[in-house]
C-alpha cells in the first residue's frame, strides 16, 4: 500500500466511523454560533418549565437560599460519582462508601448488591484501584464544592442480578434467562465499568456550558477529563483482550448500541471497532465526524441511568431515582422526542 | 487493615503518595475566594494581556497549533507523507514541516490506536479552521525530524533517554512511537483545560470541552499501551516517567504531570494512568507553560522546539513561553 492509499485509507475510515453524525456546523456552526447556545439552554428549560412551585407554607419561615443552577448541575454530577464510585469500591475491597461521605440533603437511599471481584489479571486489579481512588475523590471533591447543598446518596442497584442484568439482557449480551454478573470476572467487570464511563464524558460534556461559575467550570473540565481518561483505558484493555476473546468486543458493542437505543434518535455513542475499507480498525474514541465527543442532556444521561427509554423519575441503577433540590434534573425524558 | 471504609476515608492521605504537593483547588478557588482565585487563574493564563484582550478566536487559533503539530505528526506516523496543503494555510506565515517517516508497526493494535488517532486529530484540524474561518492561522514551521538535532532528540535527551549525539527516532518502532505520542498527548489536555474557561461563547466552549475529552481518551489509550507493555519492558515506564518530568520541569514548580510508573493507593498496587490532582481532576497548564513544553524551555522564548519559528497566532501573547521560575 503506498502512503497516498493510506492516507485515503484513513480518510475513509474516519468517514466510515463517522457516517450519519450530526453535523456540528450544520447544527451550531458560522451564522448560528450565537444561536447555538439555545440548543444547549433547550435541554435545560426544558426542566425549568417543569420546576414545580414552591408550595406557600403557612407560616413564615427562613428560607434556604434556593438553589443554583450550578448547585442542581454538579448535585447531578453526584449522583452519578456516588454509583461509580459505589461500583469500583466494591469491585475493588468489597465496600462502598463510608457513611460520611454518603449523608447529605434529600433521602439518603441504600446500595444494593456490590462484591469484590477476584481478578485474575494483576494489570486489571491495579486499573480497578486506580480508577475507584479517582471516583472517590470525584465524590469528595463534589461534596466539599457543594458543602451543605450536597445531595445524600440516592438508593443505587449495583446488584448483580438488578440492573446490571437488566441492562445486559436489553443490550443482548446475555439472554432472557441468564444473570449477568460484573463481578464475577475481569472481562465481565471491564464490560461493567463500560457501561458506565462513556455516559460520565457526555453528561459533563452536556453539562459544562450550563454552568456559569467558572471556577466549577473549571473543575467540571477537569473531571470531564478525568471520564475520558478512565473510558479510554476501559476502552483500550477490551479492545486488547478482545483481539483474542472477540465476543468481548461484540458485547461493548451491544451495549454501546443499547445506550444509544435508549437515549434518542440522537447518534451519540459507538462501539470499540468499526468496519472500513473491509478492515476491522479500533474505535477506541467515540467522536462525531468533527472528532469530538458526544454530549448528553440531563434527561439522556437517566434514560441511560434508569434503563428506559420514557419518562421516568426512577429506574434501573437508581431505584429511588436520583437526588437533587430541582426534581428536574432527576427525570428522564420521553426518548421518541428527542 | 481490615476497615476498609476507613482505608477509603483515608483515600486523600494515600493519594498523597502519588500526588503530593498539589495545589489545593479549594484554598485557592472555594470559599470566599473564589471569585479572585478564578479571576487570577485567568489572567495567568496570558499574563502578558488581561485575559479581557484574549478573545474566542485567539483561544481557538493557539490550540490549532497544537493541532497542526499532532495532525502531521500522526500522519506521517501513519502514512509517511503530512496534511494535504489545502489544509495549511491562512493567518500568519506558513512555514513547512520538518517531516518525519512512517512508523514500520509491527503491533497491528498500535497501528489500528495510530490510524484512529490520527483521523480525530485530523479532524480537530478541520474543525477548528472551519471554526475560525478567515481568521484561521496558517499552520507554523514544525519540527517533526528525527535526526541528532530534532526536537524529538532534544526532548529525549533532557529527558535522559539518549546520550549528546544520539537522536531519538519516533518512528521508529512501536515503542517509540508511543513514547513520541506521549509527549503529546497529556500537554493536550491541559492546554484544552486551560483555555476552555476563557472561552466567552457557549457552543465553543462545548466544542472545546468535546475535543479536550478526545486528547484525554488518546492520552489514556497511549499510557494503557506503554503501561501494559511496561510489564515485560519496564524501561518503557522509566521513559515515559521521565519524559513526565522533563515536561514537569519546563512549565515552572507547579506540579502539574505524572508518569505511569505503579503507584501504592490503600496499601495495593494501583496503575497510574491518569495525571491527576488530589481532587481527581486533571491538570491544567497556562499558553505560557504548554509553550514552555512545545519550546522546549523553561525560560521566556517567542519560538523553539516543535516550532522552530514560533507557534502562529494575532495575539502575540499566545505564542510565547515564560520564565518558568516566575511559575
Amino acid at each position: 500500500m503506498t502512503n497516498d492509499d493510506t492516507m485515503i485509507a484513513m480518510l475513509e475510515r474516519q468517514a466510515a466511523r463517522r457516517r450519519d453524525r450530526r453535523s456540528f456546523f450544520r447544527v451550531a456552526g458560522s451564522a448560528a454560533v450565537a444561536a447555538g447556545g439555545l440548543s444547549l439552554l433547550t435541554a435545560c428549560n426544558g426542566n425549568d418549565g417543569t420546576t414545580p412551585v414552591p408550595a406557600p407554607s403557612p407560616t413564615p419561615t427562613p428560607t434556604a437560599t434556593p438553589a443554583s443552577t450550578d448547585q442542581k448541575i454538579l448535585n447531578f454530577a453526584l449522583n452519578l460519582e456516588y454509583l461509580e464510585a459505589s461500583f469500583y469500591a466494591y469491585a475493588v475491597y468489597g465496600e462502598g462508601l463510608s457513611s460520611g461521605n454518603m449523608m447529605g440533603t434529600g433521602t439518603q437511599g441504600t446500595v444494593t448488591g456490590g462484591r469484590q471481584v477476584n481478578f485474575t489479571d494483576p494489570l486489571v486489579a491495579q486499573y480497578a484501584r486506580e480508577i475507584a481512588q479517582d471516583e472517590v475523590e470525584h465524590v469528595n471533591f463534589l461534596r466539599a464544592a457543594l458543602g451543605s447543598a450536597a445531595v445524600a446518596i440516592p438508593s443505587i442497584d449495583i446488584s448483580a442480578s438488578g440492573a446490571f442484568t437488566a441492562a445486559a439482557r436489553a443490550a443482548g449480551v446475555v439472554d432472557a434467562n441468564t444473570t449477568f454478573d460484573p463481578y464475577a470476572s475481569d472481562e465481565n467487570f471491564l464490560l461493567g465499568a463500560y457501561i458506565f464511563e462513556d455516559v460520565g464524558v457526555t453528561a459533563y460534556k452536556g453539562a459544562a456550558p450550563l454552568i456559569t461559575n467558572a471556577t466549577y467550570l473549571d473543575a467540571a473540565a477537569g473531571i470531564l477529563a478525568a471520564e475520558a481518561y478512565h473510558a479510554g483505558l476501559v476502552r483500550t484493555v477490551l479492545y486488547r483482550k478482545g483481539i483474542d476473546a472477540s465476543a468481548l468486543i461484540t458485547a461493548a458493542n451491544k451495549i454501546s448500541d443499547a445506550r444509544d437505543s435508549l437515549d434518542g434518535a440522537s447518534d451519540d455513542d459507538q462501539g470499540l471497532t468499526i468496519m472500513a475499507n473491509g478492515q476491522t480498525m479500533a474505535n477506541i474514541v467515540p467522536t462525531d465526524s468533527n472528532g469530538i465527543a458526544f454530549s448528553r442532556t440531563v434527561e439522556q444521561v437517566h434514560n441511560i441511568a434508569y434503563l428506559t427509554a420514557n419518562a421516568a423519575s426512577k429506574g434501573g441503577f437508581f431505584p429511588n431515582g436520583t437526588n437533587n433540590p430541582d426534581p428536574a434534573f432527576t427525570m428522564s425524558g420521553d426518548s421518541s422526542t428527542y | 487493615m481490615n476497615d476498609t471504609s476507613q482505608q477509603l476515608v483515608d483515600a486523600l492521605d494515600a493519594r498523597a503518595e502519588r500526588r503530593n504537593s498539589r495545589r489545593d483547588f479549594f484554598r485557592n478557588a472555594l470559599g470566599a475566594a473564589a471569585v479572585a482565585g478564578m479571576g487570577m487563574s485567568a489572567l495567568g493564563w496570558s499574563s502578558s494581556a488581561a485575559a479581557a484582550d484574549v478573545t474566542d478566536a485567539d483561544v481557538l487559533n493557539f490550540a490549532l497549533n497544537l493541532e497542526y503539530l499532532e495532525a502531521q505528526f500522526y500522519a506521517y506516523a501513519t502514512t509517511g507523507a503530512g496534511l494535504p496543503q489545502s489544509m495549511l494555510g491562512g493567518q500568519g506565515t506558513q512555514g513547512q514541516v520538518t517531516p518525519g517517516h512512517a512508523v514500520p508497526f509491527s503491533d497491528p493494535a498500535v497501528r489500528s490506536y495510530a490510524m484512529e488517532i490520527a483521523g480525530d486529530e485530523l479532524a480537530h484540524v478541520n474543525f477548528l479552521r472551519t471554526a475560525l474561518g478567515s481568521a484561521a492561522i496558517a499552520m507554523p514551521a514544525l519540527d517533526l525530524g528525527y535526526g541528532p538535532n530534532s526536537a524529538f532528540s532534544v526532548a529525549a535527551r533532557a529527558a535522559g533517554l539518549i546520550g549528546a549525539n544520539q537522536a531519538f527516532d519516533p518512528y521508529a518502532n512501536d515503542e517509540n512511537f508511543l513514547l513520541g505520542a506521549f509527549i503529546f498527548e497529556d500537554v493536550g489536555v491541559t492546554a484544552y483545560h486551560g483555555g476552555a474557561t476563557l472561552l466567552t461563547n457557549k457552543t465553543y466552549l462545548e466544542a472545546a470541552a468535546g475535543i479536550l475529552a478526545v486528547e484525554a481518551y488518546h492520552a489514556a489509550i497511549v499510557r494503557t499501551t506503554l503501561y501494559a507493555k511496561g510489564m515485560d519492558t519496564a524501561s518503557l515506564l522509566t521513559a515515559a516517567d521521565a519524559i513526565s518530568n522533563a515536561r514537569d520541569s519546563l512549565d515552572g514548580a507547579s506540579d502539574d504531570d505524572q508518569g505511569i510508573s505503579p503507584v501504592s493507593v490503600n496499601g495495593g498496587t494501583a496503575s497510574n494512568i491518569v495525571p491527576l490532582d488530589s481532587n481527581g481532576l486533571a491538570y491544567e497548564r497556562t499558553s505560557q507553560q504548554v509553550h514552555n513544553i512545545a519550546y522546549l524551555t523553561p525560560d521566556a522564548a517567542s519560538k523553539g522546539g516543535f516550532f522552530p519559528n514560533g507557534t502562529n497566532n494575532p495575539n502575540s501573547a499566545l505564542t510565547v513561553s515564560g520564565d518558568s521560575s516566575t511559575y
